[in-house]
C-alpha cells in the first residue's frame, strides 16, 4: 500500500495539491485580517467567495466579460461591499464587546447569502467554460491546467499586495498595530472602526479574487462555500493566526496534505486527517507552523 | 419578579402537559411544532451550560447530538449488544430510558476525551475552532464507520412501534423541565458558583483554589450529555440517523442562535429563544416557502443588531441570572 510511487507522480500530486491549496490560502488571508482586528471568526467568508464566483459567471455569460478580466470589476466591488458590510452589520456589534453577537451576525449573513444565491441562480452546480478551460501547461513532465495556474498566480499576487499594503503604508501599519493590541492602538489614536472596516474591505476584496479563481477552476453551488470557510480556518491555524503570509502558506500546506492523503490513504479520510492536523497544530503549536520568534504581520 | 416567573413557568408547563388530552391535539400541527421546540430548547440549554454559564464557546455540540443519536440507533436497531433479546420483544427498547442515558453518556465520555486536552491547552477562540474541527472529524469517522454505523447512508431503526407523537412530546417536555431544574440546582450549588467564577475571571478563580480545568471539562461534558439525550430523543422520532442529518451543523448553529436571542447565561433564555426563533423559522417556511432560509438569515442579523443582549435580559430586567 505504501509503495513509493515514481517521482513524476509525487511531483504531480504536490503540484495539484499546492495549486488547489492556494485557494484555501486566499480565503484564509481574508479571514486572518478580519480575525486579526476584530477577533471574529467570519464564517461567511466562503459564502462570499461563492457569491463572487456567481457574479463572475454572470459577467461572463451576461456581458461576455472574460473571467480573468473581471478581476478588475470584482475586486473593487468586493472592497466596497466589505466596507459596507462592516459599517452596516458589524460596527455596532464590534463596539458591544460580546463576540457571540458578531459570530452570529456572520452566521446569519452566511445563511442569507447562500439562500439568496439559491433563489437567484438555483441550487444546481454551475461553472464557467471558456475557450481556454481545457488547455494545459506541461513542465518537466508534470501537467496542470491553465486556469489552475492562473488561480495560483491570483492567490500569490493577492497575498503579496496585502502584505505590501500592511508593511509599506501607514494605514496598513495601523491595521497591524490593531491586530497586535487593539487597546494600545486605540490609545495611539487609531480608530478601531476604521481599522476594522479596512480589514473587512480587504477581506471581501480577496474573496472577490478567490471567486474568480474558483469560478474558472471548479464547478460550484450556493452551499459550497461553507467547506471553504472551514478549510480556510484550518489554513489559518496552520499558518498562525494573524500571520497573513503564513495563511497562504498554510493553505498550500493543507492542499498538499489533502492531495497526499487522497493518494496514499483514501479520499474518504481526507477531511478527518486535515482536521486532525488542525487540532494537533492548535494544541502543540498554536502560534502556527510558520511563526518566527517575534510576531510579524 | 423572581416569584412571578416561577408561577408563569409552572402554569405554562402544566398547560403543555395537559395539551395531549385535548381531542385532536395530538394530530395537530402545533403538537409537532412544540415537539421540535422542545428538542431545540434542550440543545440550547446544553450549549448555554458550557458557553453561557461556563464562557467556553463550543462549536461542536452537533457532534454530541449525533453521538447520542447514533448510540440510540445502534442499540435500538438491535444488531449488537442485545440483539437476541430485541428480536423476541420488538417493543422493549422503544423509548428505553437506559438507552437515552447511554446516548448521553457516550456523548459526555467523548466530551471528556476531547475536552481534557483541548481545554487544558486552548482558550477562547482557539477552543471554539478546536471543537469545530472535532465535530467534522466525528462526522467523517461515522461516514467511514462501515457496517457498524451504516456508512454514508446511516442506520434505519425499526419503525413498527410508531403510531403517535404523544410519547415523544411528553418525554421532550419532561426533558426540558428536567434539564432546566437540573441546571437551576447546579448553578446554585458550589459547582455553579465555581463555573461562573471561571467564566468571569479564570486567573482569580484559580488563585482561589478552583481547579479550573476540572470545572470547565465538567461543564463541557454536562453540555454534551444534554446534547446526547436530545439526539436520542430525535432518533426515536426520525427513525433514520445518517451523517448528513444528525451531524448537520444546524444542530449546533440553531441552538446557539436561540440561546443568544433568548439570553446567554440565563435559565429561561434558551427555552424562550428556542420557542421564538423556531416560530419565526416555521412561520417563514409556511408563508414564504421559497424564501424561508433567506428570512431566517435576515432574522438572525436583525435580532443581533437590535437585541444583542437577548430577550431575557432586555425585557425581564437584570435579576435573571439564574
Amino acid at each position: 500500500m505504501f509503495n513509493i510511487p515514481p517521482p513524476e507522480i509525487l511531483l504531480q500530486l504536490s503540484l495539484n495539491g499546492a495549486l488547489g491549496g492556494a485557494m484555501y490560502g486566499v480565503a484564509a488571508v481574508g479571514l486572518s485580517l478580519i480575525f486579526g482586528t476584530m477577533r471574529l471568526i467570519f464564517l461567511a467568508q466562503g459564502a462570499m467567495i461563492i457569491l463572487a464566483a456567481y457574479f463572475v459567471r454572470a459577467l461572463f455569460y451576461g456581458l461576455g466579460i472574460d473571467p480573468f478580466l473581471s478581476l478588475l470589476i470584482v475586486v473593487p466591488v468586493g472592497l466596497c461591499v466589505g466596507w459596507l458590510i462592516y459599517q452596516g452589520l458589524f460596527r455596532k456589534a464590534a463596539a458591544e464587546e460580546d463576540r457571540n453577537v458578531s459570530l452570529l451576525i456572520a452566521v446569519g449573513l452566511m445563511f442569507l447569502v447562500q439562500n439568496l444565491m439559491t433563489v437567484i441562480w438555483g441550487g444546481n452546480t454551475a461553472g464557467i467554460v471558456t475557450t481556454y478551460t481545457a488547455s494545459g501547461i506541461e513542465l518537466f513532465g508534470v501537467r496542470t491546467s491553465f486556469t489552475r495556474s492562473m488561480g495560483f498566480l491570483i492567490a500569490l499576487a493577492g497575498t503579496g499586495l496585502v502584505v505590501l499594503f500592511l508593511r509599506k503604508t501607514l494605514v496598513g501599519k495601523a491595521v497591524r498595530a490593531a491586530s497586535e493590541d487593539m487597546e494600545a492602538a486605540t490609545l495611539m489614536g487609531i480608530s478601531p472602526h476604521r481599522v476594522n472596516a479596512i480589514a473587512f474591505a480587504i477581506g471581501i476584496g480577496l474573496a472577490g479574487a478567490a471567486g474568480v479563481a474558483v469560478a474558472t477552476t471548479f464547478p460550484f453551488n450556493p452551499f459550497a462555500g461553507f467547506i471553504f470557510s472551514l478549510k480556510a480556518l484550518v489554513a489559518l491555524a496552520l499558518g498562525g493566526i494573524g500571520n497573513v503570509a503564513g495563511a497562504l502558506a498554510g493553505g498550500i500546506l493543507l492542499g498538499l496534505i489533502e492531495a497526499y492523503v487522497q493518494y496514499f490513504i483514501s479520499g474518504g479520510w481526507t477531511n478527518a486527517i486535515a482536521y486532525g492536523v488542525f487540532l494537533a497544530v492548535l494544541m502543540f503549536k498554536p502560534e502556527g507552523l510558520f511563526s518566527r520568534p517575534y510576531k510579524k504581520a | 419578579m423572581q416569584h412571578a416567573w416561577k408561577w408563569i413557568a409552572v402554569i405554562v408547563v402544566a398547560a403543555l402537559a395537559l395539551l395531549p388530552l385535548l381531542p385532536g391535539a395530538v394530530d395537530s400541527y402545533a403538537f409537532s411544532f412544540l415537539f421540535f421546540v422542545f428538542i431545540y430548547a434542550i440543545m440550547a440549554q446544553g450549549w448555554n451550560l458550557v458557553a453561557g454559564f461556563g464562557g467556553q464557546i463550543s462549536l461542536g455540540n452537533h457532534a454530541f447530538f449525533g453521538l447520542g443519536a447514533y448510540t440510540t440507533a445502534i442499540l435500538w436497531s438491535g444488531n449488537y449488544l442485545w440483539g437476541s433479546l430485541y428480536d423476541s420483544h420488538p417493543n422493549v427498547y422503544y423509548f428505553d430510558p437506559v438507552t437515552m442515558v447511554l446516548g448521553g453518556l457516550v456523548a459526555a465520555f467523548a466530551a471528556v476525551l476531547v475536552g481534557l486536552p483541548l481545554l487544558s491547552k486552548l482558550r477562547g477562540d482557539y477552543f471554539a475552532l478546536g471543537t469545530l474541527g472535532f465535530g467534522e472529524i466525528v462526522k467523517v469517522m461515522f461516514i467511514n464507520g462501515g457496517d457498524f454505523t451504516g456508512g454514508a447512508f446511516g442506520i434505519v431503526a425499526p419503525a413498527s412501534t410508531f403510531d403517535t407523537l404523544r410519547p415523544h412530546y411528553l418525554v421532550g417536555l419532561g426533558l426540558v423541565v428536567g434539564v432546566a431544574l437540573a441546571i437551576r440546582t447546579l448553578m446554585r450549588s458550589r459547582y455553579g458558583l465555581a463555573l461562573i467564577a471561571v467564566r468571569d475571571d479564570e486567573m482569580a478563580a484559580s488563585a482561589n483554589g478552583i481547579d479550573t480545568l476540572r470545572v470547565k471539562v465538567a461543564a463541557f461534558a454536562g453540555s454534551a450529555f444534554i446534547a446526547g439525550i436530545a439526539g436520542s430523543l430525535y432518533t426515536y422520532y426520525i427513525f433514520h440517523v445518517g451523517p448528513d442529518s444528525v451531524f448537520d451543523l444546524d444542530w449546533m448553529l440553531l441552538p446557539l442562535m436561540m440561546t443568544v436571542v433568548g439570553g446567554t447565561g440565563t435559565l429561561l433564555g434558551p427555552i424562550l429563544g428556542a420557542f421564538v426563533m423556531y416560530a419565526v423559522f416555521d412561520l417563514a417556511r409556511i408563508v414564504v416557502p421559497d424564501y424561508h432560509p433567506v428570512i431566517s438569515g435576515l432574522t438572525i442579523i436583525l435580532a443581533m443588531l437590535f437585541l444583542p443582549k437577548g430577550l431575557m435580559r432586555s425585557f425581564a430586567g437584570r435579576s435573571q441570572s439564574v
